[in-house]
């Protein structure tokens, strides 16, 4: 998986592509250290339009990034859900925890 | 060899060449060992296993060349560089030599400089050997530890899961692993009222991991169950425990649901698992239970929700509980065997009994010979309609024990309505009660005889609940809406219960006498409605005869807010 970070004013996006399972484990943490690491970053976007997969340690990754968003103040958006993502994501009724946006 | 001093074996008939080989070695800060022949050479290389070897190739007796074969032919775990040292410096000679087996070839007579740079690249060459022997045996050492691991692991989630329930005649299932074993956890127990509980769970993850993190579950499940906890109840209580154990990253999708055939309901908690399913017989799907929770583990108690979804069976059927292996199993083209199509499969086998069957092939065909991607496993229920209500709860025979030796014991208990909101009362009266002896045994009526009454006082006598709207369509669900509704509001209300062992007339019994604040309830009414051998599929009224049916005598007081009952040890 490859993964883009863009930082507009407060906010940060991480643009996911490809797979996102266990072995993307240290990019994503890599990516999302470095969001939570500055204090101007309120809200950081993960952004699926261009995932195909995802597995539960993907979940797993999602609730530990959440946890420590949470910790430092900022908050989580999930945006660009569709096709086998949104599924996986409905089925673990992740709506109830992360803010989603289309 | 001891950090970066070797053991240097020279061989050379040549006095002068083994002086000068020599000490060029010791001045380097290795040790050298000496032969004069190719025999010597050898017996020296066997007896002192050197870290390097310089050879000469003329000597009497056996010649380098053939001292080299047979070094070359010992067995060995590590390389030794052998370095021809010779004064035979045609080609033919160079290749012979390097094709008996040695690394190197220097012509002779070498300068000590040059002698001097072979023996450091020699020992650079070696330390870093030396390096790689050793990652290689942490690598094995690694692979012991988590083959280890991994055998405990197994064992132990085998045991786990081949529990006594899972043989339950009304069930069947499967659990395939993606790794050595799986991390899908599978289980089942009947409760004291007889009530099937079954829990599908599924961790984040597979093999160790995973198995690790579902493990916690089972003796939530096994031990509330056996107590008689509601679903929610344990779907809380497991929440709880995961939450408390696991790190924020893991959790476990789990589908429980809980069958009871005397009610013919079917209750379903589905938190991260794909949708549990009930299909009637005749193939068609009347009941679909999508997840509707986020997985144990991750949601604090304070937010965590228990509600599960019930419907009432009018007609025999399966329930079918799968992790989303099941879902995802591709086929060689990478395609989904998909919740539709498991459910294709079990639809098209008329026999009832035969579909699991049908679906274990048609996933084998499916997968075409390949493990999964991920554990994959699958419960079936069997639900029957139990045409004639029939007591099936046949007292157990009193042993002699118990008979005429009975000491006297006594509980008596008193609830509020705070109380009431979150106790489950029954199970916490049978914890006590199952520690007396005399009782212990007859753990499974004593708890359908108490929950009938103490349900009977809750609902009837403190919530005011109509027992006739479970027999309007879709009454079950409206009656248990209320029921809740109407509890989480109850703000004043006290229910007693007492029981005493005693001996009357020389027999051992338990008298039971529940009482409530309530106004009281039409009581002969409810006598009087069912009868147990009839055909009568009337859902109310059932409690009671089945009361009547287990208890030598039934009493009740007026108004009706007050039941005494004798149960025959």
């Amino acid at each position: 998986m490859q993964i883009a970070s863009e930082v507009a004013g407060n906010k940060a996006t991480l643009n996911l592509n490809g797979r996102f399972d266990f072995h993307s484990h240290r990019d994503f943490r890599a990516a999302y250290e470095n969001a939570l690491g500055e204090t101007g970053i309120r809200e950081i976007e993960v952004n699926f339009r261009a995932v195909d997969y995802l597995d539960s340690s993907a979940l797993g990754m999602l609730l530990l990034l959440r946890e420590k968003a949470e910790a430092t103040g900022k908050s989580v958006v999930l945006a660009g859900l569709q096709g086998t993502v949104k599924q996986v994501l409905d089925i673990a009724n992740f709506g109830k925890l992360f803010s989603v946006k289309g | 060899m001891s950090g970066s001093s070797l053991k240097i074996l020279i061989a050379d008939d040549s006095p002068a060449n083994l002086k000068q080989l020599e000490a060029v070695s010791r001045r380097a800060g290795h040790q050298a060992i000496l032969a004069t022949d190719g025999q010597a050479a050898v017996d020296l290389y066997q007896a002192e296993s050197p870290d390097l070897v310089f050879m000469d190739v003329m000597m009497p007796g056996m010649d380098g060349i053939e001292a080299v074969r047979r070094i070359r032919a010992l067995p060995t775990d590590k390389w030794t560089p052998i370095v021809f040292y010779s004064a035979l410096d045609g080609m033919q000679d160079i290749v012979r030599g390097l094709d008996a087996g040695g690394d190197d070839y220097l012509v002779k007579p070498a300068t000590i400089p040059i002698l001097q740079a072979k023996l450091n690249a020699y020992s650079r060459l070696l330390a870093l050997q030396q390096k790689e022997l050793g990652y290689i045996e942490e690598l094995k050492a690694w692979r012991q530890d988590s083959e280890e691991q991994s055998r405990l692991g197994a064992h132990v989630m085998e045991r786990l899961t081949d529990a006594e329930g899972l043989r339950d005649p009304m069930i069947q299932s499967f659990n395939l692993p993606a790794d050595t074993f799986s991390g899908d956890l599978l289980c089942a127990a009947r409760g004291p009222g007889d009530v099937l509980n079954v829990m599908l769970a599924d961790a984040t993850g597979h093999g160790l991991s995973a198995a690790l993190s579902a493990m916690p579950l089972t003796q939530v499940f096994y031990s509330m169950t056996a107590k008689g906890f509601p679903l929610s109840s344990i779907a809380e209580e497991l929440n709880r425990k995961l939450k408390a154990l696991l790190p924020s990253d893991r959790f476990v999708a789990a589908t429980l649901a809980s069958v009871d055939v005397r009610n013919q309901t079917v209750e379903v908690w589905n938190g991260g698992n794909p949708d549990a399913v009930f299909m009637a017989s005749n193939g068609k799907v009347s009941m679909q239970w999508s997840s509707n929770h986020p997985p144990l583990g991750v949601l604090p108690p304070a937010v965590f929700s228990s509600t599960t979804e019930t419907v009432v069976c009018h007609e025999p059927g399966q329930l079918l509980l799968c992790s989303d292996g099941l879902v995802e199993a591709e086929d060689p083209e990478g395609r989904w065997l998909g919740l539709a199509g498991s459910l294709d499969l079990l639809s098209v086998e008329e026999d009832l009994k035969r579909r699991f069957d049908t679906l274990r092939k048609g996933l084998d065909r499916h997968l075409a010979g390949r493990a999964g991607r991920d554990d994959i496993s699958c419960m079936l229920v069997h639900v029957p309609v139990e045409r004639r209500r029939e007591v099936r709860f046949s007292q157990p025979v009193p042993t002699p024990t118990h008979q005429g030796r009975v000491a006297d014991w006594q509980l008596s208990l008193a609830y509020s309505s705070p109380e009431l909101r979150y106790i489950d009362v029954v199970p916490a009266v049978l914890g006590f009660m199952t520690q007396v002896e005399a009782l212990k045994l007859h753990q499974g009526t004593l708890f359908l005889v108490i929950s009938e009454l103490f349900n009977n006082a809750l609902d009837h006598g403190l919530l005011g609940l109509d027992s006739s709207t479970k027999n309007l369509v879709g009454g079950w669900e409206i009656y248990m809406q209320h029921r809740s509704e109407r509890l989480a509001e109850l703000t004043s209300g006290r229910i007693a219960l007492s029981f005493l062992v005693h001996e009357d007339e020389g027999r051992a019994v338990l008298d039971i006498d529940v009482s409530d604040s309530g106004p009281g309830f039409d009581y002969k009414a409810q006598m009087g409605t069912a009868d147990l051998a009839s055909n009568d599929t009337l859902s109310h009224g059932r409690g009671l005869a089945l009361v009547r049916g287990i208890c030598s005598d039934v009493v009740f007081s007026e108004p009706g807010n007050r039941v005494w009952a004798r149960y025959l040890l």
